[in-house]
């Protein structure tokens, strides 16, 4: 039973605990009510009887002398049956009682009128003992009977007690009120349930149907379709919430889908068009062009140049997955002047014709990856090396901003014009020009030493410098 | 005999170019090309050309824009695309903006060399032609079937091959390895001693006793000659 309640669905399960409230809490106030009702007939009813009845038997006590405490066990046995005949009506049958539950009066005259019954024990003692609101239900005749007991004194207030009268009632008005109530009630009750069961499975349904265009807008969304948004009807409720939050993620989702499918497109296209020369060349010296030595030449060349292109990507492809996972970082102590002097030895070979400057900063030790450093500053260099003409100045320096040293590299080339500044970082994106030095880059450069700055936990920037130059700054950490 | 067509190959990757201009020029078509759109669409205008050959990732306008103009300046000039992507998506989009057929890379040289003739044959630059004659030898490819002065030879369809080829590049020199891979295919494995078999038996048939007709060059490999030396 648990295990198949798990299973049915939210609006069944919603609406079974929603019904079972509703039953006990409508059973509980209908009965709290009836009863109550019933109390309150009751007590009227013994109320109203005792009423009737104190002036009947004070008068009773007070013509037959019995107020002298002396005179009552002469007085009181003969003189009841009148008393108990005042007391009885069409419903109603008096009896008297001695103190030894001995009846010696009843007041019952006409057979439709109710037999009397003498009372329990219990009750008669507790009467005895001078209590007067001693009322207690029993069954007579197959009715339910009320039956109620008055101490008879000398006096009111008195505490001697020398006899006692039952006045039994079978409150048939008060029973047919109370049947009609009943009635009505039982039919008002099974109305409520019904409706509010309907409306409250209607109810839930409504708004849980709110959920099924998330589940239609989520299977859309798995089929690649970004297309879909979930109609917020409501911006306050938790459903309009769930709706915005979920629009926000479809939102990114396309966003990193695209980025990853074009990520995938560009490698293909870095990766295929190398093969491309690479096949064709081949197929064309097989088809003869081996026979001759200036196109064999020639064609051999590309397939090399084309070939160590692919390893390239490659290299520079693994290095960006690579550096994804941070643990591949290896983080020591760097003494940044020694390292800058280093770095133009080895640079020397590659910017040739173009003057370095260095701009010196505080001489300090960072906590960095010097083999990534380098390749960060090497993929810069090769940048302005190859997108500015030849002779271009090229400045590199490094100075503390706050908690980071920051180090920048900047030429007076061209620049990079502004709608691709946003984009220099992207994996695959070249800038529109055509390489100065043939060599035709992935497009991975900068994208690469994005990973490796933010691998070390520092940003990167790229600016233009007034219409000369581009300048790139990244930060490292110093602690 | 593909000497009067010109080509315009626009592609901004050196090897492919390179690699296309050697190959069609071996083919005998007359290669020009290009490394930019602006270059392309210029040189377009200047001079005519039976073909062009497109790719569409280029460093300034994209091959798609340039279809676009090219059409749009109502040039019939039959285009052929080259593109990485494989998806039909593009392929429709190439399409669409000009282009008369989508070749995607990496290819192969013979299907890239089969979308020129068929592309040259539609426009009407390379007549359809099926039978070739050459000296006394009349070669008819559709049906495949050979005369040699108006009498029946019988060939294997290896020494068809063979013929076709020598009759589309008469005295030019083969090497028995160029032989075989044009004949075989690029991924046979056997000796070259086979191609000297299939030239025996294709002189016994064309009755060529002397060598004349084809002409062994010692060291290098054979020549087809349709004039008698």
């Amino acid at each position: 039973m648990k295990k198949s309640f798990k299973y049915i669905s939210l609006k069944t399960k919603l609406t079974f605990l929603y019904s079972v409230l509703l039953i006990l809490s409508v059973v509980f106030i209908s009965f709290y009510s009836y009863w109550n009702i019933w109390d309150l007939f009751t007590q009227n009813e013994v109320s109203h009887l005792r009423s009737k009845a104190k002036p009947i038997i004070e008068h009773w006590v007070s013509v037959h002398g019995l107020t002298d405490i002396s005179s009552i066990p002469v007085k009181f046995t003969s003189q009841t049956a009148l008393l108990a005949q005042d007391l009885t009506s069409k419903n109603t049958v008096a009896v008297i009682l001695t103190k030894d539950k001995k009846i010696i009066a009843d007041g019952r005259r006409l057979p439709e009128e109710p037999i009397s019954v003498p009372p329990d024990d219990l009750h008669f003692k507790k009467a005895m003992s001078g209590i007067n609101e001693v009322i207690f239900w029993k069954n007579r005749e197959g009715k339910p009977t009320l039956f109620f007991l008055i101490p008879l004194r000398p006096r009111p207030g008195s505490g001697h007690v020398f006899g006692v009268i039952q006045i039994s009632t079978t409150l048939s008005d008060i029973n047919e009120v109370l049947f009609r109530y009943g009635t009505m009630q039982v039919t008002a009750v099974v109305i409520i349930l019904f409706l509010g069961i309907v409306i409250g499975y209607w109810l839930i349904g409504l708004n849980l149907n709110k959920l099924q265009k998330f589940t239609v807008t989520c299977q859309e969304v798995a089929k690649e379709n970004f297309t879909q948004r979930i109609e917020v009807e409501n911006h306050r409720d938790e459903i309009g919430k769930l709706a915005e939050s979920f629009n926000i993620m479809i939102v990114k989702l396309e966003t990193i889908f695209n980025a990853q499918k074009r990520f995938s497109a560009n490698a293909a296209h870095e990766l295929l068009t190398p093969l491309t020369g690479i096949r064709g060349s081949f197929e064309v010296l097989f088809r003869g062009a081996q026979d001759d030595p200036e196109s064999r030449e020639k064609l051999s060349k590309g397939m090399y140049q084309e070939v160590n292109r692919l390893i390239r990507v490659c290299d520079q492809l693994l290095g960006l997955s690579r550096l994804e996972n941070s643990s591949n970082v290896g983080k020591q102590p760097v003494f940044i002047c020694d390292f800058i002097q280093d770095f133009r030895l080895r640079i020397c070979p590659l910017i040739k014709n173009n003057p370095l400057a260095i701009s010196a900063g505080p001489f300090l030790t960072v906590q960095a990856d010097p083999d990534l450093l380098e390749q960060i500053l090497l993929n810069l260099f090769s940048n302005v090396v190859c997108h500015c003409p030849p002779g271009t100045p090229i400045v590199l320096g490094w100075k503390i901003v706050s908690s980071y040293l920051e180090i920048w590299v900047s030429d007076e080339g061209p620049g990079i014009d502004k709608d691709s500044l946003d984009h220099v970082f992207e994996p695959f994106y070249r800038v529109n020009s055509i390489e100065k030095n043939g060599e035709k880059g992935a497009g991975l450069g900068l994208a690469l030493a994005r990973s490796m700055v933010e691998a070390q936990g520092g940003t990167i920037k790229v600016f233009n410098e007034n219409s000369k130059g581009t300048t790139v700054y990244f930060s490292l950490p110093l602690f | 005999m593909n000497g009067e067509i010109s080509i315009l190959v626009v592609e901004d990757d050196p090897v492919i170019v390179e690699f296309l201009q050697t190959g069609l020029k071996y083919e005998g078509y007359k290669v020009s090309a290009v490394h930019t759109g602006k270059d392309g669409l210029q040189l377009l205008l200047q001079e005519s050309f039976h073909l062009l050959i497109l790719d569409i990732m280029l460093p300034d306008i994209d091959g798609f824009e340039i279809c676009r103009r090219i059409r749009s300046l109502e040039h019939a000039i039959p285009i052929l695309l080259l593109s990485v992507k494989k998806e039909i998506a593009d392929r429709v989009n190439g399409l669409d903006s000009g282009a008369d057929d989508y070749l995607s890379k990496p290819f192969s040289f013979d299907e890239l060399l089969a979308h020129i003739r068929a592309l040259l044959r539609r426009s009407g630059a390379h007549p359809g032609q099926t039978k070739i004659q050459s000296g006394d030898i009349c070669l008819d490819t559709q049906t495949r079937k050979v005369y040699s002065k108006n009498e029946s030879i019988d060939l294997t369809p290896t020494e068809f091959s063979l013929l076709e080829l020598f009759i589309h590049n008469p005295y030019r020199v083969f090497t028995r390895e160029t032989l075989l891979n044009r004949i075989f295919g690029y991924s046979y494995d056997g000796g070259t001693n086979i191609i000297d078999v299939h030239i025996y038996h294709l002189r016994k048939k064309l009755d060529d006793k002397s060598h004349q007709l084809i002409c062994t060059h010692y060291a290098v490999g054979y020549a087809f000659y349709p004039e008698k030396k």
